[in-house]
């Protein structure tokens, strides 16, 4: 139930983003690319702890245009139709984790009462959480991986992040993500780079 | 530091069956006899930890042991493979939910108060590293070896190689191979008061 509705939180955060009318802090200087974050990503299972230390650089947020371009590939052509636009569209950053460099083609923030959210999509799979179990499900069709990050106005935050993920089209908001982990890893101690 | 590794294993797993054979007999502590172990493995991009248990019901016969050593010899890992699998279940690794059975367990004693504890699971544990896009193919890494030294206290440390082949050759004549290249260190193991 918590893994549903921490995919739910991600959903939306990709649809309202584009959606609100108010959704365009990026003029703002304060909180305009180019701007990077660090932090580390932990999954926990039982008893077993995973812990990974992660950057994302955001060079640019991703115009509305190109946004509207990936939700409309999505309603008419599906999970594969949204993969298609995402890998079309400008780059707009990199995730990085370990030696492992993403290309994040969809950014977006939106304001909240106590800062930003950002949300990002690479246009690759970052890893497959559980995947190491001997009888782990087949990989195929989680394509991408689908983040977000909850900033206050000190630039401290934390999030959710699906590794390996699907895009598809349904749910209330439009969009639904499905996730090849049983549950979204866990963004802590998120910190911005201060420049 | 890998080599090492599979050399200290390798020679546990090859040990002299009339050595062994004398070292149970005049152990202090013998099966049946549990172990909670923590596991850590690290990378370039962090770390995992895990808790393990190790119950060992029984250390595997001489009979059985020379079996497992002779298929090695003759046939390979798909041999060794085979005879694992048929030989009695001696005891079995839990991580987690899972739990998995351990096929081929030995015990020696080294020094005047430590004991090396050596043992092989019939499936492998976890593939570290398979999670990545770019991840090789898990296939023919089917078993797990686990070696860890204890003191009479009943505490140690030691090393898995959580998803594994092996194969004759090298110095001591086995070698093992494991899927990730980086074992998983024992940092800290127990033995679980009865």
């Amino acid at each position: 139930m918590r893994s549903l509705r921490a995919l739910a939180v991600l959903a939306a955060a990709l649809m309202v983003a584009s959606a609100s009318p108010g959704a365009a802090p990026q003029s703002k200087k304060k909180n305009a690319a180019p701007e990077t974050f660090n932090g580390k990503a932990r999954v926990t299972s039982g008893g077993s702890i995973a812990d990974a230390y992660f950057s994302v650089q955001i060079d640019q947020y991703t115009p509305d245009k190109d946004l509207k371009a990936m939700e409309q590939a999505l309603q008419s052509g599906g999970s594969d139709g949204f993969v298609q636009a995402l890998k079309k569209a400008p780059v707009a950053g990199h995730l990085k984790i370990g030696d492992k460099t993403f290309t994040i083609r969809w950014a977006r923030q939106k304001p909240t009462d106590k800062g930003r959210t950002i949300s990002i999509v690479t246009d690759a799979p970052v890893y497959y959480v559980g995947a190491g179990v001997p009888e782990a499900k087949p990989k195929a069709g989680y394509d991408v991986a689908v983040g977000q990050m909850i900033i206050d106005t000190a630039g401290l935050g934390d999030g959710i992040i699906a590794l390996a993920a699907k895009v598809k089209p349904g749910g209330q908001n439009g969009v639904e993500i499905q996730d090849y982990a049983t549950e979204p890893v866990k963004l802590v101690s998120i910190m911005k780079v201060i420049s | 530091m890998k080599r090492i590794a599979s050399r200290l294993i390798a020679i546990v797993l090859l040990a002299v069956p009339a050595a062994l054979a004398g070292a149970q007999a005049g152990a202090t502590n013998t099966a049946p006899e549990s172990f909670r172990a923590n596991g850590q493995i690290t990378g370039a991009a962090g770390g995992a930890a895990s808790e393990m248990v190790f119950k060992i019901d029984k250390y595997s016969a001489d009979a059985e042991h020379d079996a497992l050593v002779k298929a090695l010899k003759d046939g390979g890992n798909a041999a060794f493979l085979e005879a694992l699998k048929k030989a009695p279940k001696v005891g079995a690794l839990t991580i987690n939910k899972r739990t998995i059975d351990i096929r081929w367990a030995r015990s020696r004693p080294e020094g005047t108060d430590h004991r090396r504890i050596a043992f092989v699971t019939d499936k492998p544990v976890f593939f570290a590293g398979a999670g990545a896009a770019d991840a090789k193919p898990t296939a023919g890494y089917d078993l797990a070896v686990v070696e860890f030294t204890i003191d009479s206290v009943g505490l140690g440390s030691g090393t898995m190689a959580p998803a594994a082949k092996v194969k004759p050759g090298g110095p001591t004549g086995v070698e093992i191979d494991d899927y990730s290249g980086k074992r998983i260190t024992l940092t800290t193991v127990t033995r679980v008061m009865k």
